[in-house]
């Protein structure tokens, strides 16, 4: 497991310099849209609290899910969602998550980051290098964790699946869902097999975001809450003292 | 569920509508004799909406609009299906039955007194029976309606093209950028000439087989199938064919863009 969190050598106890600007950069504004989005998408959903599968949805057609099922009934979710402002707001953060995105991944190929730091090698793929990374994930803080400066083999394939299928599918699921996209690319609605499909696995996809945030800050805190937080705002990491 | 039939699924309207940033106006109404000058200025309107909202929010609107419409360059159809596709109960939505007097009134003599006048920019400015609407060339389409609050239904509607109705009020001058509907429970929306030339975009009297329901915007409700439900207008009253906006309500081109969502219904 050396290679997992590897330790640049003679360096201990000094700090480097461990996120780029770029990466700094996307990644908050990324924090601040995805913020928008997920909130907006909220607000947007509770206005329509009930997800469907085809091409046709409605009050009264077979759903997939009724948040009236688990407590919330439809004139009450109507109450706390705004669609409106949900519909500015998603679109709008859509499109500065969208450009944010192509600029941190054109950046990230342009500069070796993709192959360099973020895919994984395919020895890391191996299923005992990934079994040995979630045993050590799972043994709580570690003083290897804490002093990790490139990423474990399961933190790579999060984050590479990340942002190559699963942003890219949330996308492709949204514009599914817009009645100029699908005349555009009428394919749209032939991969998810209509547009209540595409709503569902949009909002699939949501909680799926939500699972990934919570996890996402929870490794952060685990592994040095204030370190790790300020490597990803001035970009300086103090690597910690042997044993720590 | 199926695609369009081939042939059907490119259009007869302009190719020259097909790069709104290159065309000029004499080029495009010189290449489509066939629409008798109805096709207007509209070149930057396919891209930009008529009011653009400030901050964020209006640059994404810009951004939105005048991707969706290049995407949309060569005017693809909106996907139509099957009629066993067709949504089992139609549902309805928002206003289902105005309970003004001159609506009501309507509606109790089966909208035989009930006429649509179309105003404006157009050659003879005239109003449209049902009975006269009925006899104008007619489209059948089986479309899925998507609503911006998140439901979808597939329907089978039937109408006059809307190009029908304005080359039967004497074609619109080049002047003309936009198309009003007032509805008469007191909407109004308003489409460009990009959604006004598509063969989609027609002023439905029918729907599934029967006359337009009650609830459904009867007598006579826009059908813009690119765009959200919002769009698509119910219980029309009559038409505007206009070179500006202001003067109708806000003046941003529609009760729901007042309110503040976006004129544009596209997303």
């Amino acid at each position: 497991m050396g290679m997992t969190f590897e330790r640049s050598p003679g360096a201990v106890g000094s700090s480097l310099v461990l996120h780029s600007y770029n990466v700094r950069i996307c990644h908050w504004i990324n924090v601040i849209a995805g913020g928008y989005l997920l909130l907006s998408g909220i607000h947007i959903f509770l206005d329509f609290p009930e997800l469907y599968w085809g091409h046709t949805g409605y009050q009264g057609y077979p759903a997939l899910f009724k948040l009236s099922d688990w407590g919330l009934s439809w004139d009450e979710a109507g109450a706390l969602g705004n669609r409106m402002w949900g519909r500015n707001y998603h679109f709008t953060f859509a499109w500065v998550f969208l450009i944010n995105g192509l600029v941190y991944v054109a950046w990230s190929f342009a500069r070796g980051h993709v192959r360099g730091r973020l895919l994984p090698g395919r020895s890391e793929l191996a299923p005992a290098s990934l079994k040995a990374d979630l045993v050590e994930q799972l043994r709580g803080p570690a003083p290897k964790r804490a002093a990790a400066t490139t990423y474990g083999p399961l933190q790579k394939l999060s984050y590479s699946l990340l942002i190559f299928v699963f942003v890219p599918v949330m996308l492709l699921t949204g514009l599914a869902q817009a009645p100029a996209f699908a005349a555009a690319w009428p394919w749209l609605l032939d991969i998810f097999g209509g547009r209540q499909s595409a709503r569902t696995l949009h909002a699939a996809g949501t909680v799926l975001f939500v699972v990934f945030v919570l996890v996402h800050v929870v490794e952060v805190l685990l592994a040095g809450a204030v370190n790790r937080v300020r490597s990803m705002i001035t970009g300086k990491f103090r690597l910690p003292e042997e044993g720590m | 569920m199926s695609k369009p039939e081939p042939g059907s699924s490119r259009i007869v309207v302009p190719r020259s509508m097909s790069r709104p940033r290159l065309m000029s106006r004499r080029r495009l109404l010189t290449s489509v004799p066939a629409l008798g000058g109805l096709l207007a200025t509209g070149c930057a309107d396919a891209l930009v909406p008529p009011t653009v909202r400030g901050g964020l929010i209006g640059a994404a609107d810009v951004l939105t609009m005048s991707t969706t419409r290049w995407l949309m360059a060569d005017q693809p159809l909106a996907r139509e299906y099957e009629r066993s596709d067709i949504a089992p109960d139609f549902p309805t939505w928002g206003q289902t039955n105005p309970d003004n007097e001159d609506y009501q009134r309507h509606l109790s003599e089966g909208f035989v007194n009930w006429s649509l006048p179309v105003n404006g920019l157009v050659g003879r400015p005239r109003a449209f029976s049902l009975d006269e609407l009925r006899q104008l060339p007619s489209r059948t389409q089986i479309t899925a309606h998507v609503c911006e609050q998140g439901w979808s239904a597939i329907g089978e509607w039937i109408g006059a093209p809307l190009t029908q109705v304005l080359e039967a009020a004497g074609g619109v001058s080049p002047e003309a950028r936009y198309v009003v509907f007032n509805a008469m429970d007191r909407w109004y929306e308003s489409i460009d000439m990009f959604d006004v030339v598509h063969p989609q975009t027609i002023l439905a009297y029918g729907l599934n087989g029967d006359e337009l329901p009650v609830g459904n915007g009867a007598p006579l409700r826009l059908r813009v199938e690119r765009q959200c439900g919002y769009k698509n207008i119910k219980f029309l009253k009559s038409i505007d064919v206009v070179d500006s906006l202001v003067g109708f309500g806000r003046g941003t081109g529609g009760l729901s863009s007042d309110f503040g969502f976006h004129w544009y219904g596209g997303v």
